[in-house]
């Protein structure tokens, strides 16, 4: 098994929709592949890719194929109704389209082990299943309990047929939830446990391996945790358009203290970036946004921020104050 | 504006309902904000007792800490069976990733960009004609013409409900919010009759019509683009992927129709009575009226219509000295906060050039804070921006009735006699 490299340049290519294909109810598979028929990069299971759908709609896809295709990419999306339709636009895309592509990336490498289990949730299985094809090959003993709503939700099953009993199949409805307890009840040696799904599902998961040894659970969020103090603060010029300040908001203060402490009244209630309350207009900077209220697209939109976590990486911010 | 009688440490019960009807609430939060602010209020059966917490600083501290204080062994003083609590469970209930996910299938639209943008005009107009119908009497009930049925309308707005509708709406949200008083339904909540609806919320059996009500709004939209909250609902995945299931939706829509129905009336109605026993800040406010956007956080925190949400211990933790055992009941005394002397100078007067007001009134901190903040914001605005600068005079007209309710600061009559400039 290969550890996955460091990206220096990262790949960028529109490529072409050789196949979309209905493989379970809201799920649809989209095969990738050069336009000029060139090889893609390398990459290995667990990593994604980012659909670059339009200039304010990015979103993230784990490969679900086998690797070894270097011919073209796979990847599997759930339509899910969110503010601006990503998953909507996938579905619409046909044969023959083209999709702008960036990628791929690991945060989800599998490491080397004499035994896996896997448990997915729902759409969850997609960078799972390309571990299973990896794993499989290496002749390695694994297992799957891949939990859906009910079967027809459940995507990639025919594929997973072929394992015969690794392969655990639990709709929702026909068996109830997976029984995790049982599952990952006892820690077992030289084991590594991959969850991908819904975060009930994962936090369930984190729940079940308590009694492992720490570093034996992987899993991946479908909406990554924001890991704090992952940027640095820098000092950076505020402008304030209604009331004619001009402040500077050094490295240890936030935007709201240095708003307040010039007698400007804003609301603010969390101060955690949480609760949206001191929402303010941006004018103009770049925003670095570290609040968990706003979605991607309005984060990209960059037209309004929550001033008592979020900064900026322009020299100056311009506020509607 | 003084507070009224006095008790002593011993005396206070925060769980008689009576009192609070009888404005005897105030004196007790604040008896135990100076003596005992962290009090162990013994409960008569089949309750356990609470943990009343009426400091400012220990209420936030309360409010954030949502891994110690959880709101999913509910929210309300009412201990709740366990197998019960799933199936009354909504968003006010449930932590972590999955309030986050059914909170952000409709955050977004309460923001204030979005409201001004979606809403203002409309509000606006709904202020004005609210305000001119009041206006043809010189005496009314502020509650029945002006407080009452403006916030409702709003919300047959966002839900795009019929207008036919709306009055069943009002009565509804006054039949199950006003579960404890005797005005408002025929089943209280602590009469030993409400045990055969305890599956329901409120305990109250008016709940299984709004859920077919609401259910024939979400069938009917299913699949269909329209922008109101149900449509929303109906059809939107929440970010974990798990949808809603039917009764994550019946609890959803009766919230909605609770949440933004009540406190929003009784912010405005007691606002408004602030504003009657203190001329001064109202002419002040009449003499430029832009000062109610930069004197709105101040009637907030002076109309406190929520007085409590309760958390509940998943540990024991020590809490300003005492020993909270894992499983008891923390209430957060909201408006007790709001009249902490260690967080607003003069607590009792309003004050509208107060700055930087961080009042506790849609809670603080917490990932449960009031959805709606942003709309109630806006109706109050609208409402004194319309009203103040009509009135030459207003002055209370006869007896003032409360709700006896520890939960809502409301007011049920309100009689007022004005005269137009």
């Amino acid at each position: 098994m290969t550890v996955t490299q460091t990206v220096v340049r990262e790949f960028e290519a529109d490529l072409v929709v050789r196949s979309a294909i209905t493989v379970a109810e809201d799920v649809v598979e989209l095969t990738l592949a050069h336009p000029a028929g060139e090889t893609l990069p390398a990459w290995t299971p667990g990593a994604h890719i980012d659909l670059m759908l339009a200039e304010d709609c990015v979103r993230q896809y784990s490969l679900c194929g086998r690797s070894s295709a270097a011919d073209a990419w796979t990847v599997g999306v759930l339509r899910t109704p969110d503010s601006r339709g990503g998953s909507e636009r996938v579905h619409k895309l046909a044969d023959g389209d083209t999709v702008r592509v960036r990628g791929p990336r690991n945060h989800f490498p599998v490491a080397p082990a004499n035994r896996y289990i896997f448990v997915a949730g729902g759409i969850g299985i997609t960078p799972l299943l390309a571990m299973i094809y990896e794993v499989e090959a290496a002749g390695i003993d694994w297992e799957l309990h891949y939990g859906g709503r009910k079967k027809s939700s459940m995507a990639f099953t025919e594929q997973l047929a072929a394992y015969g009993d690794r392969v655990h199949l639990v709709p929702e409805d026909e068996l109830g939830r997976l029984d995790l307890a049982t599952i990952l009840g006892s820690p077992q040696a030289g084991t590594l446990v991959y969850t991908c799904g819904p975060e009930p599902l994962l936090a369930a998961v984190e729940k079940a391996c308590e009694g492992w040894p720490s570093g034996a659970l992987h899993l991946e969020r479908f909406a990554a945790k924001k890991s704090e103090g992952e940027d640095e603060n820098t000092e950076f010029e505020l402008v304030l358009q209604r009331s004619g300040k001009t402040l500077t908001v050094p490295a240890d203060k936030s935007v709201f203290d240095v708003v307040r402490a010039a007698g400007i009244s804003v609301l603010g209630s969390c101060l955690e970036g949480v609760c949206g309350t001191c929402e303010t207009e941006v004018i103009d900077g770049d925003v670095e946004h570290r609040d968990s209220v706003l979605d991607d697209d309005e984060k990209e939109a960059n037209e309004v921020m929550m001033i008592c976590v979020s900064r900026c990486r322009s020299a100056c911010l311009t506020l509607d104050l | 504006m003084t507070t009224p009688s006095t008790y002593s440490l011993a005396d206070v019960d925060l769980s008689d309902l009576d009192r609070f009807r009888d404005n005897e609430g105030w004196a007790q939060l604040d008896v135990l904000r100076t003596e005992d602010p962290v009090h162990w209020n013994p409960e008569p059966a089949p309750n356990s007792g609470f943990w009343a917490v009426t400091r400012y600083e220990d209420i936030w501290a309360v409010d954030k800490d949502s891994d110690t204080f959880t709101s999913e062994k509910f929210v309300n003083l009412e201990e709740i069976d366990d197998d019960l609590m799933d199936i009354r469970r909504s968003i006010l209930e449930t932590d972590g990733a999955r309030h986050q996910a059914m909170r952000s299938l409709i955050a977004r639209e309460f923001s204030p960009r979005n409201l001004m943008k979606n809403y203002e005009g409309f509000l606006r107009e709904l202020t004005k004609q609210t305000v001119d119908a009041a206006l043809q009497e010189n005496e009314f009930d502020f509650v029945e013409k002006v407080s009452a049925d403006f916030p409702i309308q709003v919300l047959a707005r966002l839900l795009d409900v019929p207008k036919e509708d709306t009055g069943q709406l009002i009565a509804w949200g006054n039949e199950m919010v006003g579960n404890t008083d005797p005005d408002y339904t025929d089943h209280l909540l602590d009469s030993p009759d409400s045990e055969k609806y305890k599956h329901l919320p409120f305990r109250s059996p008016t709940t299984q019509d709004v859920f077919d009500y609401g259910r024939g709004l979400r069938d009917a939209r299913k699949g269909g683009d329209g922008k109101d909250l149900v449509s929303m609902l109906a059809n939107k995945m929440p970010t974990d992927g798990i949808p809603l299931s039917d009764r994550d939706f019946d609890n959803y829509f009766l919230l909605l129709v609770i949440a933004g129905n009540e406190t929003t009336r009784h912010a405005i109605s007691n606002s408004m009575l602030g504003l009657i026993n203190q001329p001064d800040q109202m002419r002040y406010l009449q003499e430029d009226i832009s000062r109610v956007g930069t004197g709105l956080e101040e009637l907030l925190r002076w109309a406190s219509p929520v007085y409590h949400f309760r958390r509940t211990a998943t540990r024991d933790v020590e809490l300003g000295g005492k020993q909270i055992k894992e499983g008891d009941k923390v209430v957060m005394w909201f408006a007790s906060g709001n009249r902490d002397e260690a967080a607003f100078a003069d607590p009792y007067t309003i004050d509208v050039t107060r700055e930087n007001v961080d009042h506790l009134t849609f809670g603080k901190g917490s990932p449960h804070l009031c959805l709606g903040n942003g709309l109630a914001r806006m109706e109050i605005r609208l409402m004194f921006e319309e009203l103040l600068p009509r009135l030459d005079s207003i002055e209370v007209a006869g007896e003032i009735t409360r709700v006896r309710s520890n939960f809502v600061n409301g007011i049920k009559k309100f009689p007022v006699r004005v005269t137009l400039r």
